[in-house]
């Protein structure tokens, strides 16, 4: 459920991260040269329902750190929260998935987990990285805060 | 943890008159199980009560092994994190102290009824228990719940059994699993046998309360939500049953779509 929005969180932050220290250059022949960045970024991202299909639930709402950007997050609330998202950016998109366990109790549901970057589109086309996930979820409004902590190569 | 309280004495006492000569228990035969599963209200979109009953039966009207284990999965489209079910928790030890009302209201997530059978010499004696499901803390990744069954005739017993939401395979979400206590009216005896189950999860009859501005206000929790568009097959449901006699069963249950959505996703 929160995961989504962790995940979204998190991918802003580590993409905030990767603009801030570029990495030595690689290329080769031919090729344009590829610099790879890493970045280490906290970012937060608010989140709000907007669709709830079969046994997901679709989320979207914006990031904001150092990657602000508009996240879309599919998510699965069971025991376990896992989320797949795509943050959208200037210059590109990132994308990944994400896992955390709730704990807690009342109306704002706490989650902790990882999530990880798989790829993305644009300048973040080699995106990667993990980072940790960490989040409410409102179970009233379905509202969900994710904040990510973690390091972005791309 | 199991937590068993068993066995007011007065009541022991009379089922051991009535079984002076009966302390070998009848052979159990193959058991075979049912069961049964219902949203109430079925709107796609919103809020439902999860309702779930199973019923055991061995041949010849002998009185079934005793029941160890209980995994009942339900449909991946049903996520009890979208409810506002289980908003606070409730303990084993607070259970066993002072029962459901020294439990937080807010944690109460259904109630129902179990139905258990002792074979004392030829006579099968049945008893009925009431039952409360309740949340309690997590235990690992694994969402906790309380089974609470509290009896008065013919005797009087209260049990918590302990139980954890457990993933599973799609097409099911998740599975309520339960490990059952062996109980035993007599010493020695032969562990009672649970014939019926029958339970809701959701907010039928059920109210939590929160506070606003200084106020306690009083509120229906928000079920869990149904999807908007209904699974091809209907919301399918699942139980596996295991006994003390090594034997395991499984069964089936599925709720249709409702009529004006049976549209195949």
């Amino acid at each position: 459920m929160t995961g989504r929005k962790l995940i979204s969180t998190g991918i802003a932050s580590a993409l905030i991260v990767l603009a801030g220290s570029p990495l030595p250059a690689t290329a080769t022949r031919g090729q344009t040269a590829h610099f790879a960045r890493a970045l280490r970024a906290t970012d937060t991202a608010y989140l709000h329902r907007i669709k709830r299909p079969g046994s997901g639930l679709i989320e979207e709402g914006t990031a904001h750190g150092n990657l602000p950007g508009t996240m879309h997050a599919d998510l699965y609330l069971g025991g376990t929260f896992t989320a797949t998202f795509t943050i959208y950016l200037h210059g590109g998109t990132i994308t990944g998935n994400g896992k955390a366990a709730p704990h807690g109790t009342g109306i704002y549901e706490s989650f902790a987990g990882t999530l990880t970057v798989t790829g993305g589109s644009g300048i973040y086309k080699n995106a990667s990285g993990r980072a940790g996930l960490y989040g409410t979820f409102n179970r009233r409004t379905y509202a969900l805060v994710v904040q990510t902590t973690g390091a972005l190569s791309y | 943890m199991r937590r068993i309280r068993a066995a007011r004495l007065a009541l022991v006492l009379a089922l051991l008159a009535a079984s002076m000569f009966a302390l070998a228990s009848p052979a159990p035969g193959e058991q075979s199980a049912s069961l049964q599963a219902t949203l109430t209200p079925e709107h796609l979109g919103q809020s439902t009560t999860i309702g779930f009953s199973f019923q055991i039966t061995a041949p010849h009207g002998e009185v079934p092994a005793p029941l160890t284990d209980v995994e009942v999965r339900y449909p991946v489209d049903l996520q009890f994190a979208l409810s506002e079910l289980g908003l606070a928790h409730c303990t084993a030890i607070t259970l066993e102290s002072f029962g459901v009302p020294g439990c937080p209201p807010n944690s109460l997530m259904g109630y129902g009824t179990v139905t258990a059978e002792v074979a004392l010499g030829p006579t099968i004696i049945p008893e009925t228990a009431q039952v409360t499901i309740l949340r309690t803390a997590n235990e690992g990744e694994h969402v906790g719940l309380l089974i609470y069954a509290e009896a008065h005739t013919p005797v009087t017993t209260e049990v918590v059994m302990p139980a954890l939401v457990l993933s599973a395979n799609p097409p099911y979400g998740g599975g309520l699993s339960m490990k059952v206590p062996l109980l035993t009216v007599l010493p020695e005896g032969r562990p009672i046998s649970i014939v019926k189950f029958r339970s809701t999860l959701g907010p039928q009859h059920i109210n939590y309360y929160e506070y606003a501005k200084g106020h306690r206000i009083k509120f229906q929790p928000k079920g869990v939500p149904l999807p908007e568009t209904c699974p091809h097959a209907g919301f399918r449901f699942a139980a596996t049953f295991t006994f003390l006699d090594g034997t395991t069963t499984t069964t089936y249950a599925t709720v249709p779509c409702p009529r004006a959505a049976r549209h195949p996703r």
